[in-house]
This record gives C-alpha cells, structure tokens and sequence, in this order.
C-alpha cells in the first residue's frame, strides 16, 4: 500500500512538508553517512536549526538550543535510543518527528502511548482470523512500528511512553538491549538492522503517568527540553509555526501581527512563571500548563475565526477568546488567576494594550 | 674583544637576521607547556626569558626548589596604604612554571622580563585613577560576570577578553562551537603536533591583535599605553640578554600570546631615559601555596581558569602521551564521585558516556571531546538530562580539592613567621594540624605558677585566638561556653588547613605581625563604622583581641557617634554591649574606665528617648521589647553608675500613658510589677482601665500581651489581677469580645501548659468551681458545637485588624 501520494492531506509528515529541503540537504550533503541513514550527522543538524544547503534556505525546525539538538544528534550516533523529556508543548514530539524525518526518512512508525497499549504494540500481534486458518505464519504476523524499524534499519518513535503501564515499558528493555525481537510462535528472531533507533517522548507535568524503571532509564540517553529561554526566541518559534501551519490548513486570515504575538506570547510567559517580565510583580499561576504550543494554537485558532467569520484580519475579541479557553481552564481558580491578571498588569500596561484589555474582560464578564 | 663580539650579536638581533624563539601562550594552558618543553629540548636555550616580574628573580629560584607542590602563587603588594596586589598564579600545566623547571634542571639561566613590580602596580594605581569611579564599579561588575565564562590567566588577558565578549562570542559561533572556550580546547589544547601549536597560536594572536589594537587604543588610551610600555620594556630585557652574550637564536622567550608578535626587534625597546621616567612604589613579594578552588576564579583574585582539575588531567594523559584516555579517566572519576555520594551510576553509563562524548566531538570535526562535550555527555547519562544532579560531581572532579605547599623555610611572610613564634610561645603548636581538638580555656590569672607569663598563658592563648578571628584565619571556632555567662571561661575547636595557611599570607597585606594585622583590620572597620552599636562591637572585639590602642580609638569614635545618636533600639543594644565590656573588663585586664561615662551617658539618653520610642506599630513593637529588655538589665546590673530611678519614673510613665504602643505599656507595667512597685490597689485600678468597656478590644489585648511577655509567675502570683481580667471578659459584648478574643489567644499562646494550668486553676477559685474542675473543663477536647462556633469565628471579618 505504502505512503498516501495524496498532498492534500490534513497534516503532512516532516519528511513530505520538507521534502525539497531534505532533497537539497542530500544533494550538497559530501560528508560520510553512518550506516541507515540518509543524511550526515551534520546534514541532519543543519536541518534541524536551519542554515543553507546550496541555494536552498533550510528554516530553523527547533530554535534556541542547538546544543541539545546536537546532543540528540549525538544519541543516535553512538546507536543509544533517546528520550525527550520536558513539559508540555517544548516541542518533544516535534523535534522527535524532525529527526526521524531527516535521518532515517520516514517518521510514520510511531507508538502512541496510553494506558490501554499493550505489550503487543510494542512487538508484533496476530491477525487471528489468518492464525485461526493457517496457525502461526508470516502473513498472520502483524508486526509493530518497532519491528518495522528493527527490519529496515530505520527509526521508531514511542510518543507518551510515560503514559504506558510499567509492563509494557518493560518490554522495551530487552530490545533495547539485545537488539533483538523473538517469535517463538516461528521459531525464529529478528535481528535489528544497523541504524536502527528509537525516540521516546515524555512529559514532566502529567497526572496520572507511571514512573519510569531505572532499568529502562538507563537504556535511553535522555535529554530534557527547556522551554523557550527567552521572549525573542518563543515569539519566533511562534511566528513561525503559525505561519506554516496556517499555509497548510489554508485558513483564510492574515497573520497576525508582531504586535498581537509579542502580547500573547508575553502573556503566556508570565502567567508560565508566576511573575511578570520585569521580575517586579508576582502574579497568581493557573493550574493548567501554559505551553508554547497553545500559544501556537490559540493563534492559528484565532485566524481561523477571523477568517471564517470577520473581515481576515485577527481582532482582539479573537485573541481574548483565544486566551480565555487556553487560560481558564479550571473553572474556579482559573477564573480568579486570569482576572487579577488582567486587573493587577494588564490594565495598567497602557495604551497599546488597552483594547486587549477591554476585549479580556468583557468575555471573563 | 668580548666587548665587541657582544656589540655584534646585539646588532645582528636588531638587524633581524636571527632572532630570539618566542613562543606564545595562554598562561594556563597544558598544551601550551607540551609544546613549550618540546621547542626547549629542541632548540637547548641558553637563556629562558618569561613574562613575569623582573624583581622576582629570588623567588622564581625557590619557585623550583624541592618540595614546592603547585598551585602556588607569586603575590606582589605596596608596602604602603591603600594596599594593592598583583597575583601570579602558577599550576603544574602553566608553561611559566615548565619553563622554570627546565632551567632549573638543564643548568640554563632563566629570568622574568615583565615590568618590575614596583613600577606596574604604580602603574596599575594610576591608571584605576584615571578610569574614575563610576567606570572602576561597572568594571567589577562585568568582571564578575565575565570571570566565570572564562577562567582565564592574567589580569590583561582577562581585561581584553571582557572588552571584546562579542568578538570572542563570534568566533565561537563561526567555528559552531557552544563557546569560545570549546573553541580555543578543540583547536589549541588538543593539538600535539609538533610545531602547528607554535604556529597557529602566533597566527591566531597576531589577527587577534590587528583586529583589536585600533579599537584598544580608542577605547581605553590607558591599557593600550600600559600594554606597550611592558612590552617596550620586555624588548629591552631580551635586548640585554642577548647583550649579555646569549646567542639570538639560543633564546626562548615566554610570553603570553598576545605579546608576541610585538616583540620584534623592529619595535623599539625602552631607554634608560624611559626606564627612569616610570613611576614606581615600594612593593614587596612572597610566594604562597594557593588552590584549585581558589585558581577556578570562584574566589579572591581573576586570574585562573574554569576547571584546573580537568587541565591537570588532560595535562598527565598529554605527559603520557595518552590523550586517549582522558574521556575515559574524566567521566569514570565523575562516576565514582557520584557513587561517593550514593547515587549509582554503572560502568556502562560510562561507556556510553565516552561515546556520545566522542560524537559529539565528531559532530565538530574534533580528534577528542572537549571538557563541555564531556560535561554533557555526564549530564545526559548521569544525570538522565538533569544538570542540578550531576552539579556537584562534575565541580568536585573539574575543580578538585589540590592545594600547594611550600617547603619550610621558602619565602615566609613575616605574619607567618610570627604566627608561628606565637603558637610556639602560647604552646600552641600541637594544634596546628588538620585534626579538630578542642581547647577549654580559663582566662583569670593562675595563681599556682611562677611567671606571669604562664599565669596568664589561657587569657594570651584566648587574645590570640580572637586576632585571627578578626583575621579571617579560619584556625581556631569560639564555641558557646558551657557555662552559662561565666566571663572567664571560654571554648574553642582548633582545626588547622591550608585554607588556612593561604588566609595568614593574605594577612600579610595588612600588617607584619598578627597583631598589627589584627589592629588594621579592626582601625578599617572602625574608620568605615557609621552607628553606635557597630562601634560598640568594635570596642569588645578590641577588648578580646587585647588592642587596647584600638579599644580606644573605637571610645572616641563612640563618643563622637553618640552625640547624634538617636534611635532608642541601637542606643540600647549599646550600652547592653558596654556592659558587658565593663564586666569582662577585669578578667581581660583591659581599662574600661572611659566606657563608663558613655555608658552613662548613652543610658540617659536612652531613657529620655523611651517615651518617644514607644509610639510605634506593632510590627517594631516586638524589636523595641527586647531593647527595653536590654536597657532594664543594664539598669540592674549598674544600678549604682547609671541612674536606675529616672529609668523606672519614665517606665512607669510609659506604663500609664495611653497614647503609646499598649504592647510597650503593657510589658512596662509587668517591670514596674515585678519590681514592685506598684501595689495591689495600683494594679487594679491599671487593669481596669486598660480593659474598661469603653478601650477598644484590640488595644485592650494588646496590653494584656505586652504584659504577659514578661516573668509570668510574677502575673501569676497576683490572683487580683485575674479577677479583674475575668470581670472584664464578662463585660463584654459578643461582638467586641471576638475581637479580643484573637489578641488573648495570641498572648495566651505562648504560655506553657503547665502555666495555662495554673490560670485554669486561678479562674477556678474565682469562679468557686473548684480547681480541678474547672481544670478539666478547660482542658477537655472541644466537641462538635463548640468547634462550630470557633469555626464561625474564621469567617468573622476583623476589618482594619
């Protein structure tokens, strides 16, 4: 069956959204390639933080810190499976499929973890009603992503793995460290290809996730992903994954502006650390996570109601409607977070940020 | 003949034809000595000429002399006030340090051709001077900040370093590496080929140069002019050695990098003229064993580099010729220092470790990883991406515990010197070694012994051990006496550490002897001193230090301080601190005749102020309770010298007035109560006013508090006071009674329950319900009503309270 041809998809992976400039990448690209990958290291950390590839501009796919993306790169050099671990929304799955995408060209074997994923995703499964037929054989394997990987040489992601039971995780260990699938049903074992990797992802602020072996701790090399580190850097990776998605989501709404993102993202920020830019005022935290990714949303979200339903060009009603729902999201203390926000800093930032200010507080009533 | 044989060389060097070695460095820098031993071996110079001070000829001969253990440091200091220093610090891997050794060893001459102390510090001074004050404190600041990115040799370098952070930011960022000192590892430290060291240093410092020569000479005239006159001067030491007879070519000349491509024979080099024209102030120098930790530039001087332990290493694998090694040594060391602290990190962390080092130096085209690369690598698999669990690890393994020593006998300050006779003398010496022994002294005279040396022999050992208190020699901790207020006992824990060996030549700085030192320390505070209680201090710490001539300096600085004194807090802690002065003062045999009029005088105006003082919140309320705590016990204990009844007419002034604090009211009537005097019928008349219907609940209470933070058995001795408290309660009306009730439970708080059994058994006679069931009615659990109704009070809005 293979890969839809179909561009007009929904979301397109990295390695279809960036195809030409992987293309470039691997055209320019002289330099020795490890074994199963497509790219060299440095052709994968150029794409990654961006640069040029012959006359093609490669943008920046992860911005702020491109030693961490080195590290990543690093990882899977030395054949060690990485995890990315960080609160919501710094961009782990992002930064997971991007790697995926450049090294080993195809980032769609992925494990989505749940508590419901059993230890089969994570190997292979049977077709029943062919083993039922014909007992155990190759056309009634249903084989993982991670078998997948294993056979071609190429790289699994595992999203969430924090979110699977501790069995499940488990299962992880021993092809971690042996390399190696069994299927005693056939009486035989795959062997992992070189090249063959997995990235993990995790998050550090979920309730209701299980704690990580240390066995399967030390399996991973394991990088923690810090939020943006400053103002410019987060309202830079917010312009610009506004404006790609809202490329392929066609929405038909202008961008918002410089200004509309610097508030937002300021916003966010404070209300993120509990006090305001300056350092000079403490403000009440929500209790849900304020990540860079609702920031993108709320803005995409924002250009799609202004696009479907007013003129095209965001207004601050948008926004305030964006920022309530990413804002209050209990009810209760949210509420009262939000509104002494408003009240003890917003209303007194002055003009610029007045019409902001009136549109916030006539949605929070 | 020989005349002109000399005349010839010397011109030949001129002419260019054959010139000195020189071999520039960063002056700690492993690699840097690697190369240098290998250019000595080759070229077998006659004569080894290095950056350093020229009249440190002395000490650079003991700096190699046996039994030195780098790190050491050649501290150079003005004789006169203010005191300023120069520092050279010297690791194992410093090339100045190698090149000495060489010498030493091949029997070759080796001498420092910087500038001569005694002009560079004068130089130095004037230049601080004409950078003004504002741009002398922006400098510290930045200085600060800069000195812990970039550990780094003298203070010139670390000068241009700071003043060109964006430059040095830009060629970290062209090479793609996270920072400059990656960079400069990747490309200088690593390298061991033979000559492309030398090479590409001259190149690197020669561009480094010409980009910012100009920008140096516009924006600070003064460095830029500095810079040259120590390198015209340099030219001229090289000048007089080839003069001297040393063939051109047989000469190495050590410097720092960036100096080396102005020491050519085309510059001119300093006249006789020039050399007389430089300002100069007396200096003098010693050698001290110094620290790693103080070299990693977390403390004291700015010279020094990050991490002196991971050179260190990186220097022995080089010696071995087994760089390969050092990943490997690095992180397993960092391991077990983890394990150390009983956090489990396997060998096969390590192993891992070592490769994503490797690749990720092969990331950047590096032959080995770099100590960020091996940091990171610890991070990721040690510390599972966290840094704060690796932190402490990584700081014990890249800046270690090493310290240097130096032989007996090699260039002592004269404070060491003294310090010891002084142990010897004080029978001290047993002491002074890295075990913790503690030290019970008894300072009154001993009547048993002969001398009087040895009758006061406790009291000397105590007076000593008080001056390096003061010192900041950290050798002897004064621990609490075990008996309670006893003025002649004292306890002491004695631990001695080279820690402590470098604070005493640091003491150096400030006086010949411990004692003088001792007195210079304390004469700079008190000239910086601007309140009495500080110059009060002042005056006990000179008393234990037995600096009688500071003593009294610091009572004419109290006198001239306390005529303006006037904050009743700070005049009391003053004359509670004179007390004790003048109690101590015949056990230390210090005259303390001239505190006693201060004291005096303090005290009286401490009684004038207290009405005054007494009208404040209730937030400095509980600071003015402890002074009038201090005033009253000084008022006891001298009540002969300060005059005790002025004291008790203003308490029981403040007792009665309404207009004060009632806290302050309340806790001056419990003094005037337990003095007695003031009688039954006096008390109740002051109970009942101060709790009359009419006096609002919160004030009322507050009283009752201030009067209760006293001696309670005193309250509870007096049954007629709590009959008058219980009418009061009664009285009131439910609302006002909520209210009071948060202010008598806060002062009811802190009474003990054996006290509040007491009061239940006081409430008990009054009420004729017999003491032991009132007792137990008070005492019982809560049940549900009443805790409903306690819980009703919660949301009783208390308004402006």
């Amino acid at each position: 069956m293979g890969m839809d041809p179909k561009q007009d998809v929904l979301r397109l992976p990295a390695e279809k959204l960036y195809a030409r400039e992987l293309e470039a990448l691997k055209e320019v690209d002289k330099e020795e390639r490890p074994a199963g990958w497509q790219l060299s290291p440095k052709a994968v950390l150029t794409f990654i933080v961006g640069g040029q590839a012959g006359d093609t501009a490669i943008t920046p796919k992860y911005i702020g810190h491109k030693r961490l993306v080195e590290m990543a790169i690093a990882t899977l050099l030395t054949d060690r499976a990485l995890l990315l671990i960080g609160e919501p929304g710094t961009a782990k799955s992002w930064l997971s499929e991007n790697l995926t995408a450049a090294i080993h060209g195809d980032s769609s074997k992925v494990i989505q973890g749940t508590a419901g994923t059993s230890e089969e995703h994570v190997r292979y499964s049977w077709n029943y009603a062919l083993l039922l037929a014909q007992g155990p054989s190759e056309q009634a394997l249903i084989r993982s992503p991670i078998f997948r990987a294993m056979e071609s040489g190429g790289i699994a992601r595992f999203e969430e793995i924090s979110r699977c039971a501790s069995e499940v995780q488990d299962a992880l260990i021993s092809i971690l460290s042996e390399k190696t699938i069994a299927i005693p049903e056939l009486n035989r074992e795959v062997a992992a290809e070189r090249g063959f990797s997995i990235i993990a992802t995790a998050n550090t602020r979920d309730r209701g996730v299980n704690e990580m072996s240390a066995a399967l701790k030390r399996r991973f090399n394991i990088i923690v992903l810090p939020a943006p580190s400053s103002l410019e850097t987060e309202i830079d990776i917010v312009r610009r994954r506004v404006s790609e998605i809202s490329a392929s989501y066609r929405l038909r709404a202008s961008q918002p502006d410089e200004e509309t993102v610097r508030k937002v993202v300021t916003i966010f920020r404070e209300l993120r650390s509990g006090v305001t830019l300056d350092g000079k005022e403490k403000v009440k935290a929500p209790t849900g996570v304020i990540s860079t990714a609702e920031a993108i949303s709320l803005l995409t979200g924002s250009m799609a109601l202004a696009g479907s339903f007013g003129d095209g060009r965001i207004t601050d009603e948008d926004v305030a409607a964006g920022l309530q729902g990413a804002i209050v999201k209990d009810e209760e203390k949210d509420r009262v977070a939000w509104k002494e926000y408003l009240e003890n800093v917003m209303k007194k930032r002055g003009a610029s940020w007045r019409s902001l200010y009136g549109a916030c507080s006539e949605i929070n009533g | 003949m020989a005349e002109s044989v000399r005349r010839m060389l010397g011109d030949q060097w001129v002419s260019g034809a054959r010139e000195p070695h020189r071999f520039g460095v960063r002056h700690l820098s492993p690699a840097g000595s690697y190369h240098l031993l290998a250019l000595l071996e080759e070229v077998q110079p006659t004569a080894v000429l290095i950056e350093g001070p020229s009249d440190a000829g002395g000490l650079a001969g003991q700096l190699v002399s046996r039994g030195v253990v780098p790190p050491v440091a050649l501290l150079a200091y003005t004789e006169q006030l203010p005191v300023r220093t120069l520092l050279y610090p010297f690791a194992d891997y410093s090339p100045e340090y190698q090149a000495l050794r060489w010498a030493h060893r091949n029997g070759r001459h080796a001498e420092f051709i910087d500038l001569p102390t005694e002009a560079s510090l004068a130089i130095v001074e004037r230049k601080r001077e004409a950078y003004g004050e504002i741009e002398r404190k922006r400098e510290q600041e930045r200085k600060q900040e800069r000195k812990r990115e970039h550990g780094n040799e003298d203070a010139n370098e670390d000068e241009r370093e700071r003043k060109r952070p964006d430059l040095y930011a830009r060629i970290a960022e062209l090479s793609g590496e996270p920072d400059y000192e990656a960079y400069w590892e990747r490309h200088f430290e690593h390298s061991l080929e033979p000559g492309s060291y030398r090479a590409a240093i001259a190149r690197f410092s020669e561009e480094m140069r010409a980009m910012t020569e100009e920008e140096e000479l516009r924006a600070a005239p003064q460095e830029s002019a500095y810079n040259e006159i120590r390198e015209s001067y340099m030219r001229r030491k090289i000048r007089d050695t080839i003069a001297a007879g040393h063939l051109p070519e047989r000469i190495v000349v050590l410097t720092g990098a960036h100096h080396t491509p102005a020491l050519t024979p085309e510059r001119p080099a300093m006249t006789d003229e020039e050399l007389a024209l430089l300002p100069r102030v007396p200096t003098r120098m010693t050698l001290m064993p110094y620290s790693y930790y103080k070299l990693s530039s977390h403390s004291g001087y700015g010279a020094g580099n990050a991490a002196p332990a991971y050179f260190e290493l990186l220097w022995q694998c080089m010696l071995e010729g087994d760089l390969d090694r050092l990943p490997a040594l690095y992180l397993s060391s960092v391991a077990s220092r983890m394990r150390e602290q009983g956090t489990w990190r396997s060998t096969a962390s390590v192993i891992e470790g070592v490769r994503l080092a490797e690749a990720l130096a092969s990331l950047h085209d590096g032959a080995r990883p770099t100590w960020k690369d091996l940091r990171d690598a610890a991070t990721i698999l040690f510390g599972h991406g966290e840094f704060a669990v690796v932190a402490e690890a990584l700081a014990r393994t890249d800046i270690g515990t090493a310290i240097g020593s130096l032989p007996e006998g090699v260039s002592q300050t004269p404070v060491q010197d003294d310090l010891n006779r002084e142990l010897k003398r004080l029978k001290l010496e047993k002491y002074k070694t890295l075990v913790a022994a503690e030290l019970d002294l008894d300072l009154r005279e001993n009547r048993r012994v002969q001398s009087e040396e040895s009758a006061f022999l406790d009291l000397n050992r105590s007076v000593l051990l008080h001056r390096l208190a003061v010192l900041g020699i950290r050798f002897a901790r004064k621990q609490h006496a075990r008996q309670a207020d006893a003025t002649w006992a004292e306890r002491w824990v004695l631990q001695w550490s080279p820690e402590a060996e470098i604070e005493t030549v640091e003491s150096t700085l400030k006086g010949e002897t411990v004692e003088l030192a001792a007195a210079y320390v304390l004469h700079e505070r008190l000239h910086a001193c601007a309140d009495i209680a500080e110059a009060a201090k002042i005056i006990r710490l000179a008393g234990e230090c037995g600096l009688p001539q500071v003593a009294g300096d610091a009572v004419s600085a109290l006198q001239r301080l306390a005529v303006d004194a006037g904050n009743f807090e700070q005049i009391a802690e003053t004359v509670r601190e004179l007390s004790v002065q003048l109690q101590y003062g015949s056990v230390r045999r210090i005259d303390t005749e001239p505190l006693l009029p201060i004291m005096r005088q303090l005290f009286l105006r401490g009684c004038l102020m207290l009405i005054e003082a007494s009208g404040c919140n209730d937030d400095a309320a509980a600071g003015m309770v402890s002074a009038i705590h201090a005033m009253n016990a000084v008022a006891q204990e001298h009540y002969s010298e300060v005059d005790e009844p002025l004291w008790l007419s203003k308490l029981k002034e403040l007792a009665e007035r309404d207009d004060r604090n009632p806290k302050l009211s309340g806790y001056a009537f419990s003094i005037v109560l337990e003095r007695n005097e003031a009688g039954e019928e006096e008390c109740a008349r002051e109970v009942a006013r101060r709790l009359s219907p009419g006096i609002p609940a919160d004030l009322g209470a507050g009283w009752f508090e201030g009067l209760s933070l006293r001696n309670r058995y005193a309250l509870l001795s007096r049954d007629y006071l709590w009959r008058h408290l219980d009418a009061y309660i009664q009285s009131l009306e439910a609302e006002p009674f909520k209210r009071s009730l948060v202010f008598l439970r806060r002062a009811f708080g802190t009474f003990e329950p054996r006290e509040k059994a007491a009061i239940a058994e006081l409430l008990g006679d009054i009420w004729g319900t017999g003491a032991d069931t009132t007792g137990e009615a008070l005492q019982r659990p809560l049940n549900e009503e009443e805790k409903r109704s306690l819980d009703e009070l919660n949301d009783f809005d208390f308004g402006d309270l």
